[in-house]
């Protein structure tokens, strides 16, 4: 008995050595594994031996049982290492070739630059509201304090539907709106569409202005200094200045042009800022009381600011943009750059 | 406005040049906008003056002697206008013209030329080259000619706000110039030597319209003798951007320069009865002849002002023909005029004249400086034309003389500004302004001269406190946040929302013109629509192409299309979300409603042409996933219905309609359409109403637990007539379908060879799950139970 098993095991190695393959190794194994197999064989004959022999012998079988096993396992493996190397080998792929992108399109450029400036006054508090594009004489103008005969109100700048009506020379009328159904504080900014009746390479008789507006007790210029100042670094970096000028508006007193150092040449001088260092990029002011006392505010209580940006002059200098025309020509060429 | 630095000196001193006056200028508000030399760099030119010219003895031209100060020199010379006396500016051998030319002594037909007698343009001076310059009499020969014409000049080119029309003068500028340099501000004199019979012997002044003449004042002045005004006075009238012309006119100029105040000169002798009215057109007076010799449209409201008999003058916009100064002229009627600013405005801009006088009177201008003008240029006629100042002047004032007082809170100005200016630093700021401070009482008084029309309210000296306290000076703080959170409304971030997914699925947004041409709403067959032609248009268009508010965006998607497919980008992916303009009664009584929109434009390829890709076009079903994509962000419960807009393919188009509201029209575009704005490629387009979208909730997702039980798969393919919609089947086997069924997937639409003609093979895919396990059994009952129903009520068959 002995001996045959040591015969079984010495074949059943042997043969191992052999195999070459997955196919012939699984034969392998129910050749002397399987239910018909030698091993099982050589258990099913443990009956035919003395009982006292049959532990020892038994234990001999188990253990080829078990030899084998491990030896079919390793050597599966070890063909499958093989077979993986193989199919490694063989698999490559010029990787230099043009993978598949999503499509993807993009967001016009003026919706950009609004969106930046919506956020940033939006995380300093700010609401964001709308107004009607078809105006009244009276909210763009007379409320404003821009009486009838002011050279603003020309026939040359603003577009006239009739006497009364007229397409928004300025976002400036959401600030009566919001006031007149709000008490203060208020604190918004009114992005939209203005049209004025000017067309070159830096003016579009339609184009988008960002308003803004505070209203509160207390509320002082340098406040408004403070306000420019924290917007300009957010949008055009932290080493970003700003000057403020003495102007003229109409619905502002006092007013204040507000330059920006050059985010071109950060303020040494080149073409776009015309060698001044300076960008002129904001008009804003202290809300002229005129107007608050028009919509019913208390001047002796609160004072406030306002501020207003075109969005096609800050899409310009920030992406380069030599012609204003390109933002409504809509030249696929053009869109693609802002993906 | 051009500012002289060299004339401003005669007003103030001034301690810095002229850059760090431009900076200094800039941020008290007077904006600078360009600094420019006067004149060429010129060197080795001097003034000379021509002693004797005679003949060239083998040449058309002439031989001068020319004396430039220190030597008498030979020039040759082809200048007709070359004559003994005349002073003219002489170019000596080292000079560099700025046409390049470098003069050198030269041999000319045998007499050797020591220099150059030089035109106008041979200096870069102007245009004219048919001479010789003349340089005026009172020029020192010798002189350096850019010192003698003052052209190292520095000219400030200022920019004046509109409510400052006393910064339309030189002494207006030198007044602030003189405030922020601490240095007092010099008048010019104003004694004026009276002489003879008194004006209202000589004249009368009668105005009609005080309302459009306010303030009228008269001087007149005999025995003027005409001439060329002197140079002094010419390099300051070029370094302004004027050209000198006589003396009369030139004074006139040059006092409106100085004070601000527009002059006229009339030629007294002819005048009708040599007298003044001011007055609107009589009915006949429909035409008028400008000093420019243009002929012009009179209007009613225009004010004129006139002799006995006719109109001699457009008041404050320009003078007549008629009565213009010329070189007969001996007598002269002074005008110094108040006009109404509204009324300059309105006729300047009617017949397109924008003269130095109406811009001053446009803005509204001080009613006392006639009489400051009026001295003046009265002083400058007797001082250099030998003119008699008839004794007083004729005024005929209607103006509101009353002195503006103001009060101001000394304390209020720092809580304004957030800043902590002393009171007498305030106080020293409005005094040098020529504003009275009255500080006895709180608040103060102030009283502001009648110059300084713009300053109204406390607000308006707060701000000239700020002004020239410095703006810089101010302190940045932040104000306190009482208002909470920011935030945009919700329906502008559901727009952005909106944005940003259709960005994500692959389009490019676009922004286009509100308004459009009416003829683009017939280019896409929408014009007969009564609701889309009903458009509100503008009164005074730019152009015919953006005349009318759009009704709908179709039409400019479609141009954006076909603009690009033209400079070959035929894949086109694009949206705009924008506003159209609805009026309910046109011409406009009411505000319009202004309803958002969302427009889609596909057309073209719908994938990036790539190597492992076929090429496929887009079609009418991803324009459909696209809509069903936007209304998938909102809680609406809608039904696809067939279309009939003529911009669409009649069988290729379809409308979303929730609660009877349309939501959305979108088809294939009309082939008709399609070639009109020369699509090669078939083009697919959408409008989405968005109000009615924006109204809708967003839907929440609600969890539901995921399955425990495996699902079982069945596929189905039928035949059914041709023309059965496919929704039907779905409609019907959802309903069959029962509670095990759970989804229905349509994975092939098949119509050709294997299958008879009028009919079409519809294969589905269903889902059947539960909260157990199914058995094969009852999944097929249930599938056999769907089918019967295809089967009886469309006559399907089982494929």
């Amino acid at each position: 008995m002995e001996a045959s098993i040591q015969a079984v095991r010495a074949r059943a190695i042997e043969e191992c050595s052999q195999v070459e393959n997955l196919e012939e190794l699984q034969q392998l194994r129910v050749k002397f594994l399987g239910k018909k197999g030698e091993v099982t064989q050589l258990l099913r004959g443990l009956g035919g031996i003395p009982a006292e022999q049959r532990p020892v012998v038994g234990q001999m079988v188990n253990n080829l049982k078990s030899e084998l096993e491990q030896l079919y396992d390793e050597k599966q493996a070890q063909l499958e290492r093989l077979i993986q190397q193989k199919r490694l080998q063989e698999e490559t792929l010029d990787i230099t070739l043009p993978g598949r992108m999503p499509r993807s399109g993009a967001l016009h450029p003026l919706t950009l630059v609004l969106n930046e400036i919506k956020q940033i006054f939006i995380a300093m508090g700010y609401k964001v509201v709308e107004g009607p594009e078809i105006e009244t004489d009276y909210y763009n103008f007379e409320a404003l304090n821009i009486p009838k005969d002011h050279p603003a109100r020309d026939m040359q700048d603003t577009f006239y539907i009739t006497e009364d009506f007229l397409l928004r020379s300025q976002t400036s009328p959401v600030q009566i709106h919001v006031m007149e159904r709000q008490e203060p504080p208020v604190r918004i900014i009114a992005p939209g569409k203005v049209y004025r009746a000017d067309s070159d390479l830096t003016h579009s008789p339609m184009f988008h202005q960002v308003e803004g507006l505070l209203v509160d007790e207390g509320i002082t210029f340098a406040d408004l200094k403070g306000t420019l100042q924290a917007f300009a670094e957010a949008m055009f970096g932290p080493e970003t200045r700003t000057r403020f000028r003495p102007s003229y508006f109409p619905f502002t007193e006092p007013s204040a042009e507000v330059d920006v150092s050059c985010i071109i040449c950060r303020g040494r001088g080149c073409r776009v800022c015309s060698n001044t260092g300076w960008l002129e990029i904001l008009g804003s002011g202290m809300v002229d009381p005129r107007v608050l006392a028009k919509v019913g505010y208390d001047v002796d209580k609160v004072s406030g600011f306002a501020f207003g940006m075109g969005i096609e002059r800050i899409a310009m200098l920030k992406y380069g943009i030599n012609d204003i025309r390109l933002f409504y020509i809509n030249d696929h060429r053009f869109l693609n750059q802002f993906r | 406005m051009k500012v002289s630095y060299h004339w401003l000196q005669d007003y103030t001193s001034i301690p810095w040049g002229p850059e760090e006056l431009a900076d200094k200028l800039t941020m008290a508000g007077i904006e600078v906008e360009s600094i420019e030399r006067l004149g060429p760099e010129l060197s080795h030119v001097y003034v000379g003056q021509i002693v004797e010219v005679e003949p060239h003895p083998s040449a058309d031209l002439s031989v001068c002697r020319i004396d430039v100060g220190s030597q008498v020199l030979t020039v040759v010379c082809g200048a007709p206008n070359a004559r003994a006396g005349i002073k003219v500016p002489v170019a000596l051998p080292g000079a560099v013209l700025p046409n390049g030319m470098s003069i050198k002594e030269a041999d000319l037909h045998g007499v050797i030329s020591y220099g150059m007698a030089c035109s106008e343009q041979e200096l870069g001076l102007g245009d004219d080259h048919s001479g010789v310059m003349e340089l005026p009499d009172d020029a020192q020969v010798g002189q350096d000619l850019a010192a003698a014409l003052g052209l190292d000049d520095q000219v400030l080119d200022v920019s004046v706000y509109a409510n400052r029309p006393d910064l339309m003068s030189m002494l207006g500028i030198a007044r602030e110039v003189a405030v922020l340099s601490g240095t007092t501000l010099k008048y010019p004199s104003l004694e004026v030597p009276e002489d003879g019979p008194s004006a209202a012997e000589l004249t009368s002044v009668t105005v009609e319209d005080t309302d459009k003449c306010p303030r009228y004042c008269a001087r007149v002045i005999s025995g003027v003798a005409m001439k060329a005004s002197p140079l002094w006075m010419q390099q300051r009238l070029r370094a302004a951007g004027m050209r000198p012309i006589n003396i009369v006119v030139d004074i006139t100029n040059f006092v409106m320069l100085e004070t601000g105040q527009p002059l006229h000169a009339f030629d007294y002798d002819q005048l009708t009865e040599n007298r003044i009215v001011v007055r609107t057109p009589a009915a006949g007076e429909k035409k008028f002849v400008t000093l420019d010799g243009v002929e012009r449209e009179l209007t009613e409201d225009m004010l004129m002002i006139c002799d006995a008999e006719k109109p001699v003058c457009i008041g404050g916009v320009m003078g007549g023909a008629n009565s213009e100064v010329t070189d007969q002229t001996r007598t002269i009627l002074l005008e110094a005029a108040n006009f109404k600013a509204a009324n300059i405005r309105r006729t300047a801009r009617k017949l397109a004249i924008s003269s130095e006088a109406a811009a001053r009177f446009e803005k509204g201008i001080d009613p006392e400086a006639t009489i400051l003008a009026i001295n003046r240029a009265a002083a400058l006629l007797a001082e250099l034309a030998g003119g008699k100042v008839a004794k007083g002047i004729i005024d005929v004032n209607h103006a509101d003389a009353g002195r503006r007082v103001i009060t101001l809170r000394p304390e209020r100005v720092n809580q304004l500004l957030g800043t902590n200016i002393a009171r007498n630093v305030m106080a020293e700021i409005l005094s040098r302004l020529e504003l009275e401070v009255d500080q006895s009482a709180e608040p103060w008084q102030v009283w502001i001269p009648s110059f300084r029309r713009d300053l109204e309210l406390e607000c308006d000296l707060i701000e000239e406190i700020a002004r020239f306290w410095g703006y810089d000076q101010i302190p940045v703080t932040l104000p306190a946040n009482k208002s909470g959170a920011g935030g945009a409304t919700r329906e502008m971030s559901l727009i952005d929302q909106l944005k940003v997914k259709l960005v994500g699925a692959g389009l490019n947004e676009i922004l286009t013109y509100s308004f459009v041409s009416r003829q683009r709403l017939e280019q896409a067959n929408l014009d007969h629509l009564p609701q889309l032609r009903e458009m509100i248009a503008l009164a005074n268009p730019l152009t015919e192409d953006h005349s009318a508010m759009r009704t709908t965006l179709l039409p400019s998607l479609l141009e954006c299309a076909s603009y690009n497919v033209s400079r070959q980008q035929e894949d086109l992916a694009l949206f705009e979300i924008g506003a159209v303009y609805l009026a309910d009664k046109l011409p406009l009584q009411n505000r319009p409603a202004e309803e958002r929109r969302l427009a889609l434009l596909l057309t073209g390829g719908r994938t990036p042409r790539h190597w492992s890709v076929e090429a496929k076009a887009y079609d009418f079903y991803d324009l459909k996933g696209l809509v069903e994509y936007v209304l998938a962000d909102f809680k609406l419960d809608y039904t696809w219905e067939k279309g009939s807009l003529p911009i669409f393919h009649p069988g290729r188009q379809g409308r979303v309609v929730a609660d009877g509201q349309i939501i959305a029209v979108m088809g294939e575009v009309h082939p008709e359409v399609q070639k009109t704005y020369r699509l090669p490629e078939r083009a697919y387009l959408a409008e989405v109403y968005l109000e009615r979208l924006l109204r809708a909730e967003k839907p929440v997702p609600v969890f539901q637990p995921l399955p425990k039980y495996p699902a079982i798969d069945r596929d189905m393919a039928v035949l059914v007539d041709e023309e059965i919609p496919v929704g039907l089947l779905v409609e019907q086997l959802q309903q069959a379908g029962g509670s095990l069924l759970r989804a229905i997937d349509i994975f092939d639409v098949y119509q050709g060879k294997q299958i008879a003609q009028g009919k079409k093979s519809v294969a589905f895919s269903f889902v059947f799950q539960a909260d157990r396990n199914l058995t094969d059994e009852e999944v097929n009952e249930q599938l056999n139970s769907m089918y019967q129903t295809l089967h009886k009520k469309f006559g399907a068959q089982l494929r």
